[in-house]
């Protein structure tokens, strides 16, 4: 299938700072895809150059098929909510959510036939005639997503829309756009900083560092599978295991730490033997043990802090090399406490050999 | 798709009480001849730029910086219309300026005059730009402004013709002296520099009523609490929180004053005696009537204009600000 | 007795306030009220009230003419000075534009030059350009006096409009020509109403500039100018009257309408 939305090797400076750095990213139609990254990332300004916004430095944007990369805004058939909402205060939400179809020169009758109807897809039909000013958060969001919506864009692009509602309007919300994105069945792309939105509403995630991806794939892939220490950071909480890699056995690297040798499922990755790999190990991968298990590998240490987080507890536990390690357990099954010597285990594939 | 096709009746309003849209500037926008023109200009960068650029700074360039670099221009001239052969450039007219006593007298007190006007008005607005900003209730507040804002709204020339009548021998306060029977004989209140004065803090006050009000009404209350709290009395408060804090409203206040009335024309003409000549009666009288002196006039002018900004320049020096806000 | 202390600067300030109420408003008063004593020359008491003054004044074709022609003029320095001061203002606040405060320092000239010495400089860069004196000139006078005011509120109101409405307006589909009508411009209102009631009222009021470079025909302040120094009589109190109530009420609109539109 031909991707909606292609950037074949944009870059894009400003003066000597790389913003976007040599970007190479397809997107195909229909799908919810998230630009996950920190501040500065280049996830925005990769938005606003598909927006019209910026110009790409070098590089060219597809569309459809088409290069867009050196059009105006208004000649591309994108639109984007914005992290204000950027709503004109002078106009009502009916005459808002008309704007861009008053501009395609549609006759009146149809104007508002079409602008009821994307109203009452969010319930707003009785805000009509209401201006911008007399709104709560959630309708203004709403109110501008159908604005965005309205002209029928190939793309729809989300700026952190999400970032100005607290945090009960905000879930809800997240749930609302992903129904919308499936009704529609348009291609929404969305960019934030906050990984738990991106896991919770994306068929993919891109996750981007330093004007570069550092890794694509559905949301599960990227939480189970990071593939580089960045990802595996940003996203989740992780332990590092980093030692000497031993041996390649099938598809898992024996690693020695902590005193004994520990295994890690590859991830794709082909470190040479004798080096020093790192792998990451999520914190409820880790059992905890009163006594060392028999059948298994098992890394030795004293439980330093227990923090109780409601639905589980985690627990920071002391190795003997110096290092810590976070385990989450349930509460319930708990009878471990503070100090005492215990055995930390996981299943060999739950930690991931990284690439740095 | 979207974009409808059967656009006929673009007029048509519809049924619905409300719906109002501008559909047709979509098809404006659409228009072979739109395209053409300001569509063009309108999606290239370059050449709105150059719009955007160019008619404003020729406007700047010619009216605002033209006729001042005109005006120096002929006050280094000997005479104007320059004598056929054209123009013999000197500095005669500004020596004869410090020589004569005639013209560096009324000059000296025309800035005299400005300091002092400057000086009372800001004592005088100051308390009650406070009152507004900071006493009155913020619900009462525009009203109270307004108050202070509506004889504004009336003109120069009707203000000073209402000083006129306010202050001459059968005027207001006269009359009104002599009824409580504190006088017999009126006292002399007109053409002279009380009148003057009182007259051109008249016209003048509210350049000093608004910076001060607006730079007062940013100063958050609770800072002046904070003082408070930490010991210091009202006159502590006021000398060491919001009078700093109200510098800048104080600079652009004095600067806008100062400026205003060295300039004044109509009300000297009508409120001022002989004895209270001032600088701009001397250069209006130098390019009207027979005696045309224009070189001289220009160059008095330079030096007005020279010394008024500069005046202003140093006072923003030593008071310490950087930016006058004019508003 | 702390509450004395605190007290005491409160009433002070009360005090000066109404004071300066009373300065501002009882000369204006004093003249509105002898506009209607039946009597040929200006001075207290008042022992006789008519209306005749404005009868006359009413029928005073000199008085009629001025005023369309202070008018006229004010309505095309407001027409020429908006124009002008947006456009200014717009590119002041345009995007990679050098120099932008020596432009908006240039662009602010005419208001701090001396009222006198903006009108003299006008004066002499007409007769050297070769315009004459009367309507074309004074209109240039004011507009260029004008402009510096338009451009302050224009700008003032730029600043407090989000950068991305008009981004928003372009993804919508506008271009920036319509985008700066259907958005620009609807946001700008206010200041934009406020500054031509300041137009307005200055150009009518403008005594100086009209005096250099007006020609025969008489505007307003100078109709009022010479009247005064030709000797007093209670029809120049309703002359000012009338004028003072129409630029109040124009004046006090504006305030409310500003106010009132201001989000």
């Amino acid at each position: 299938m031909q991707p909606v939305v292609h950037f074949r090797n944009v870059n894009k400076s400003y003066g000597s700072s790389l913003a976007v750095d040599n970007l190479d990213l397809a997107i195909e139609p229909g799908q919810f895809v998230t630009l996950l990254g920190p501040s500065g990332c280049g996830k925005s300004t990769t938005l606003r150059m598909l927006g019209g916004f910026e110009t790409p430095t070098s590089g060219e944007i597809f569309l459809d098929g088409q290069e867009i990369s050196k059009l105006p805004p208004n000649k591309r058939n994108v639109n984007i909510v914005f992290q204000d909402y950027a709503l004109f205060p002078h106009l009502n939400v009916r005459r808002n959510v008309a704007f861009g179809l008053e501009l395609k020169g549609m006759a009146s009758d149809a104007i508002h036939k079409r602008t009821m109807e994307l109203l009452s897809l969010v319930k707003l039909t009785d805000f009509a005639e209401r201006m911008p000013g007399q709104l709560s958060g959630g309708q203004r969001q709403r109110v501008a997503l159908m604005r965005a919506l309205a002209p029928n864009p190939n793309v729809l692009l989300l700026d952190e829309p999400l970032s100005a509602l607290d945090a009960k309007l905000r879930q809800q919300m997240q749930i609302e756009l992903k129904s919308i994105q499936k009704t529609t069945g348009k291609t929404f792309i969305f960019v934030t900083h906050d990984q738990e939105e991106a896991l919770t509403m994306s068929d993919v995630v891109v996750v981007m560092n330093a004007g570069r991806i550092e890794q694509m794939g559905d949301p599960h892939t990227l939480y189970a599978k990071p593939r580089s220490r960045f990802v595996a950071n940003f996203i989740g909480e992780t332990n590092f295991i980093e030692g000497r890699l031993k041996a390649i056995d099938g598809g898992l690297a024996a690693i020695e730490w902590n005193g004994s040798v520990v295994h890690a499922n590859l991830n794709g990755q082909s470190p040479s033997v004798g080096n020093t790999v790192a792998a990451a190990l999520r914190p409820e991968a880790i059992s905890v043990l009163s006594q060392k298990p028999s059948n298994t590998i098992a890394v030795s240490g004293r439980i330093t802090q227990s923090i109780f987080k409601g639905d589980h507890t985690s627990l920071t536990i002391s190795l003997n090399n110096g290092q810590s390690v976070v385990a989450q357990l349930d509460p319930v099954a708990l009878s471990a406490v503070t100090g005492d010597d215990v055995w930390l285990t996981w299943r060999e594939n739950d930690a991931v050999v990284l690439a740095d | 798709m979207m974009v409808d096709s059967s656009m006929t009746e673009t007029a048509k309003v519809s049924p619905r009480a409300g719906p109002s849209y501008a559909g047709w500037i979509g098809k404006l926008v659409a228009s072979p001849l739109y395209a053409a023109t300001i569509g063009l200009i309108a999606n290239s960068h370059k050449t709105r730029l150059v719009l955007l650029l160019a008619i404003p700074l020729v406007w700047i360039v010619t009216l605002h910086i033209g006729p001042i670099y005109q005006m120096a221009r002929i006050s280094i001239m000997d005479n104007y219309p320059p004598a056929p052969g054209g123009p013999v450039y000197t500095l005669d007219n500004y020596r004869l300026f410090f020589q004569e006593p005639l013209y560096f007298m009324p000059f000296l007190r025309s800035i005299i005059f400005a300091v002092c006007v400057t000086a009372t008005t800001l004592i005088v607005v100051y308390p009650v730009a406070y009152y507004v900003a900071k006493v009155v209730k913020p619900e009462n507040r525009t009203r109270a402004l307004l108050l202070l804002l509506t004889p504004f709204w009336a003109g120069e020339l009707i203000r000073t013709f209402s000083v006129i009548m306010f202050l001459a021998n059968r005027g207001a306060v006269n009359v009104f002296l002599r009824e409580i029977g504190l006088i017999d004989r009126p006292i002399i209140l007109l053409y002279n520099y009380f009148s003057l004065s009182f007259g051109v803090i008249y016209l003048i006050s509210l350049f000093m009523l608004l910076p001060l009000y607006s730079a007062i009404e940013k100063i958050p209350s609770s800072l002046v609490d904070a003082a408070a709290d930490l010991g210091a009395g009202p006159w502590q408060r006021f000398r060491r929180v919001i009078l700093p804090l109200s510098k800048d409203g104080i600079i652009s206040g004095c600067s806008l004053v100062y400026l205003t009335s060295i300039g004044v024309f109509a009300a000297p003409l009508l409120l001022g005696g002989p004895n209270s000549t001032i600088f701009p009666e001397i250069i209006a009288s130098l390019f009207h009537g027979s005696s045309d002196k224009w070189p001289e006039g220009a160059a008095f002018s330079i030096l007005m204009l020279a010394v008024s900004l500069s005046t202003v320049g140093l006072f923003m020096r030593v008071v310490g600000g950087r930016t006058v806000k004019l508003m | 007795m702390r509450s004395y202390f605190s007290d005491f600067p409160k009433t002070a300030l009360q005090a000066s306030y109404w004071l300066f109420v009373i300065y501002l408003l009882l000369p204006l008063a004093l003249m509105m009220a002898i506009s209607f004593k039946d009597a040929n020359f200006v001075a207290f008491p008042i022992d006789k009230w008519t209306l005749k003054w404005y009868a006359q004044v009413l029928q005073d074709k000199q008085f009629l003419e001025a005023c369309l022609y202070s008018i006229f003029i004010a309505v095309m320095t407001t027409l020429f000075a908006t124009i002008i001061g947006v456009w200014i203002a717009l590119l002041i606040s345009a995007e990679g534009i050098m120099a932008r405060s020596v432009i908006f320092a240039l662009a602010c000239l005419p208001a701090v030059v001396p009222g006198l010495i903006n009108a003299i400089s006008l004066r002499i860069f007409i007769r050297v350009l070769d315009i004459p004196t009367g309507t074309g000139a004074i209109i240039l006078g004011h507009t260029v006096h004008a402009v510096p005011f338009v451009v302050i509120m224009v700008l003032t109101r730029l600043r407090s409009m989000p950068n991305n409405l008009v981004d928003a307006a372009r993804d919508l589909g506008a271009d920036s020509f319509v985008a700066f009508m259907r958005v620009t411009l609807p946001y700008l209102v206010p200041a934009l109403a406020g500054g031509m009631v300041f137009c307005v009222l200055t150009s009518i009021d403008d005594f100086v500039r009209t005096f250099f470079l007006g020609g025969y025909q008489t505007t307003l302040p100078m109709l009022i100018f010479a009247k005064v120094q030709g000797g007093m009589s209670p029809e120049i109190n309703a002359m000012a009257t009338l004028v003072l109530i129409v630029t109040a009420a124009i004046g006090l609109y504006a305030e409310h309408f500003t106010r009132r539109s201001r989000m």
